[in-house]
């Protein structure tokens, strides 16, 4: 019985032009996604380059002052772009994925944007998330909108319901049929995308893979409980093609204004103009209060006194920590409103499974807002470091050829955060079960 | 005519009892009061905080004591950008844009903390402006309504009786096309007259001939828009033999047009072109500053001859000699270089963004998704020109502060300072009043017609196209 199901499904136009227009939008994904990971490599390999030259070009033009040659010096940090990216680029196109920093102050350098074009932005990526997202959902509303509505129209519903032994099996067997096909597509598209962009077979493939499945299936659910209400095609169709703008646009677009308007975040450019403030007044106050507090930061560096005179590295590196350390409180009140907004949209997310699908997605892939926001962290102690490690050799006057600069290669922060499968499969797990048992319970009734 | 009308009103009358359309009109009229709503609450806050943010920047900037000059340029300035009235109605690209610009001397700084920067992801799922509920959702709501104008007459027999008693194909397209057009004005009057409400109250009393001409312009092309729509539907209705087939094309056909082609164009433009990446966009800069004259390269060779020059014109042995502050002039030199290679470069990679947007952009004459979308950002400033904009007067606005403090410096410092901290090294701080805030102006409507000529000879072709496809298909079509 399947196969003649099978067969008979298979025969359909309609359903070929389906299938090649999922596979051939998953394949455009897994070249759009190439290229994503292609431009970040490339990128990477001209930081390391570029940075090696910046180093020697301004040791060789300053080769007497430690402190002047740091004021110039740019260290950069990566971001590890992963393999599995390419299949969910979420944030990453928007955020920089290397950040270059002087050890001057922090928060004047921390957020520097990446060059974009916007538009690319705002029509967005057409990578693999998006034609799992919103294309494969569309597609099995194509092939189950009138699975059983278009034999009730064409008048042999009724000869199924008398000829086969159990009308809801039947029933079953559609939409398994169905699923399958469906099914195969992802398997093919995500087994060519481990090909062709290098993708290792680790568990977090397996949860991509696995969460892809889950949110199949949980649109197989929708078009199962919309047909065991027994409409007709066109109400169907309708319905179905309005819960979809309904869970893609509307209520996704809405909870961003919601959020957007919840969380604005005034504690950016209160952080900026504090830095501003926090620096360059030190110019015009008496250099020892700034000195002392620097000293107070940092009391392992009181045994460097102040040299005599108008200007000193020691004063003006004391004045740099000052700007950071005066604009911290409104900095780390600008994460604490990120990490709120990441954290409500996650929980609402939860209950709509194609949002909650983006989020987890781009969780797996290190490439949402969880991940920008270690990164920045990262940042953050990248600098702190490179201070740590100067601070001294610029306040006891090193010469600058004393030092290997060789060794100050490009470092790379890998997002080691595990992933909670709970919170990622059973939200979906549940809607699958919900939609699946409603229309179970309807289909008893009616049939 | 007559029975044009006719048809319309019937059309109309049959629309307004269908319960479905009552209650999905109903939701897109709560979601556009929602839209509108929450348009207005970030406009309000954003500007606000904008203000207010510009307001302390000014009053830190003027709170500086006397000092050196170049302190000053290296003080520098914030760059807030601002919305512009029409974002209430069109969000277009704003999210995207960064809000602050921090202005220096030497140094062209990044436009940081964008919306986008700070989204979780969902913004990938668009925002709900009242903008995107007409160009997207009411497309939809139109198919829907429209499917089964002309085909369901067909399935019952009644387009045959119609025909057969002297309604001709043409009049009945078009009065089933004015009847869809009248049932989406009962949602698009209400619509413009609460946007031009609210925009009213936005602008407080400072109503431009500009801007009301920015107003009229979008409800023209909003209405030129959906009407297109209203015919489109009517057509495949038309040419479809049941109701189901005109319902799944035309569900198809707005799937295509809204969200498979948009992006589709603009990968393709992205394969293309490619762009450098900002590390090797800043190196180049570096490397040609350095190729013309790098003023903080104590050795840098043009510095030198200029200085050479400057000395024999001068008829001095020493820079110090000079009538003027050195360091003032070299550094205004070095400006003025650096300044311009950055702009250079800047254009040219603008230029690389137009080429790839060049397809999004000529895809309107497929697709008057793309016309209305990128008309009604210019419309509303908020595309990307309107941000370059910005972002060029910023920068202008950088270096007249830069080449002030220069000159201020070449003018009043003595040669033989030697560093920008010592007391006898400083000006008057009323100096500081002299520069006034920074302030972006918008640009001329004349701008939006130049840059979105496509869009408007794409709105045309379109008129002309379907009027073509209304003749052609009144003389080819069968009642059965």
């Amino acid at each position: 019985m399947i196969t003649l199901i099978l067969k008979n499904f298979l025969r359909s136009n309609s359903v070929k032009i389906g299938v090649l227009f999922l596979l051939l939008a998953g394949i455009i994904s897994l070249f759009v996604g190439k290229q994503f990971i292609d431009k970040q490599k490339q990128s990477v390999a001209e930081t390391a380059q570029y940075q090696q030259k910046h180093i020697a070009d301004n040791v060789k033009n300053h080769k007497d002052e430690m402190g002047l040659l740091l004021y110039y010096l740019k260290f950069s940090l990566v971001n590890n772009t992963l393999p599995i990216n390419a299949l969910s680029i979420g944030q990453r196109d928007v955020n920089p994925s290397i950040q270059s920093v002087t050890i001057r102050g922090l928060e004047a350098q921390k957020y520097d944007a990446d060059l974009n074009n916007l538009y690319n932005l705002l029509l967005g990526n057409i990578d693999f998330s998006f034609v799992l997202i919103f294309l494969f959902p569309l597609i099995i509303i194509a092939f189950t909108y009138n699975i059983i509505s278009e034999e009730k129209e064409s008048g042999t519903w009724k000869i199924v319901v008398i000829q086969s032994r159990s009308p809801f099996s039947f029933i079953f067997q559609l939409f398994s049929v169905r699923f399958l096909v469906v099914l195969l597509v992802l398997f093919v598209t995500l087994f060519i995308g481990c090909i062709f962009l290098e993708i290792p077979l680790d568990s977090a493939f397996l949860t991509y893979l696995l969460v892809s499945i889950l949110y199949i299936l949980f649109w197989f659910g929708v078009c199962f409980l919309v047909a065991s209400l027994h409409k007709t095609s066109n109400f169907n169709a309708v319905i179905l093609l309005s819960i979809w703008i309904f869970l893609i646009i509307i209520l996704p677009a809405s909870i961003n204004n919601y959020l957007v308007n919840k969380y604005p975040t005034p504690e950016a450019l209160e952080t900026t103009l504090k830095q501003r403030k926090g620096y360059h007044e030190k110019w015009d106050t008496d250099k020892q209060p700034t000195v002392d507090k620097f000293y107070a930061h940092y009391p392992q560096f009181k045994k460097f006194k102040m040299p005599e005179g108008d200007f000193n590295w020691l004063w003006y590196y004391a004045m740099q920590q000052m700007g950071d350390d005066e604009s911290a409180k409104q900095s780390k009140e600008l994460r604490e409103k990120l990490q709120k907004r990441n954290k409500l949209s996650a929980n609402i997310a939860q209950f709509i499974p194609t949002l909650h699908l983006q989020i987890q997605l781009n969780e797996i892939a290190k490439s949402g807002l969880t991940n920008q926001l270690l990164f920045l962290d990262e940042v953050t102690h990248f600098h702190e470091k490179n201070r740590l490690y100067f601070y001294p050799k610029i306040f006891s006057e090193a010469p600058v050829n004393s030092e290997n600069w060789e060794k100050f290669k490009v470092q790379t922060f890998t997002d080691k955060s595990s992933l909670s499968y709970m919170k990622i499969l059973l939200p979906l797990m549940v809607f699958i079960g919900l939609f699946v048992g409603l229309g179970w319970v309807n289909f008893r009734r009616t049939i | 005519m007559n029975s044009e009308i006719l048809i319309a009103k019937l059309f109309l009358k049959t629309a307004f009892k269908n319960k479905a359309v009552f209650i999905l009109t109903l939701f897109i009229g709560l979601l556009l009061i929602y839209a509108a709503f929450s348009g207005w609450t970030n406009f309000k806050n954003q500007n606000e905080m904008k203000a207010k943010y510009q307001e302390q920047s000014r009053k830190d900037w003027l709170s500086n004591p006397d000092k050196h000059p170049h302190r000053m340029a290296h003080y520098g300035n914030f760059a807030f950008r601002s919305k512009a009235p029409l974002s209430v109605f069109d969000f277009g690209m704003e999210s995207f844009f960064g809000n602050s610009i921090y202005l220096e001397a030497h140094k062209q700084n990044t436009t940081n903390f964008s919306e986008a920067g700070f989204s979780t992801g969902m913004l990938r799922f668009g925002e709900i402006s009242i903008a995107m509920i007409l160009q997207v959702l009411l497309p939809l709501l139109i198919f829907f309504l429209g499917f089964s104008s002309i085909a369901s007459e067909r399935e019952n027999g009644t387009l045959k009786i119609l025909l057969s008693q002297g309604l001709s194909w043409k009049q009945l397209i078009l009065g089933k096309s004015y009847g869809l057009i009248g049932v989406v004005m009962t949602i698009f009057i209400p619509v413009m007259m609460a946007i031009s409400i609210l925009w009213i109250t936005i602008q407080s009393n400072n109503i431009t001939l500009e801007e009301t001409l920015r107003l009229l312009l979008i409800i023209l092309s909003y209405f030129v828009y959906l009407s297109i729509f209203c015919v489109i539907a009517v057509l495949i209705s038309a040419i479809s033999k049941t109701s189901k087939t005109a319902l799944t094309s035309l569900i198809g056909l707005w799937l295509m047009l809204t969200i498979v082609l948009p992006r589709a164009s603009q990968a393709l433009g992205k394969a293309i072109y490619s762009t450098p990446s900002k590390v090797k966009f800043e190196s180049d800069i570096d490397a040609d500053v350095v190729k013309v004259g790098d003023s903080h390269n104590p050795d840098d060779p043009y510095f030198k001859s200029l200085k050479d020059s400057l000395l024999s014109v001068y008829k001095v042995d020493s820079v110090k000699k000079l009538p003027f502050n050195y360091g003032g002039f070299q550094m205004k030199e070095g400006e003025k270089i650096s300044a311009n290679i950055y702009q250079k470069h800047q254009k040219e990679l603008w230029n690389i963004y137009d080429k790839q947007n060049s397809f999004s952009k000529i895809l309107a004459f497929v697709n008057p998704y793309m016309a209305i979308k990128n008309l009604s950002m210019a419309l509303s400033n908020t595309d990307f020109s309107s941000y370059t904009e910005f972002q060029e007067q910023a920068e202008a606005y950088r270096y007249h502060v830069s080449q002030e403090m220069n000159e201020f410096q070449m003018k009043y410092i003595s040669n033989n300072a030697k560093s920008s901290a010592g007391k006898s090294n400083i000006i008057d701080k009323k100096h500081w009043e002299d520069l006034h805030d920074f302030q972006y102006k918008p640009s001329g409507i004349g701008k939006v017609f130049s840059n979105e000529l496509i869009s408007i000879l794409a709105f045309l072709f379109w008129i002309g196209l379907l009027f073509f496809l209304i003749r052609l298909l009144s003389k080819n079509l069968k009642a059965i």
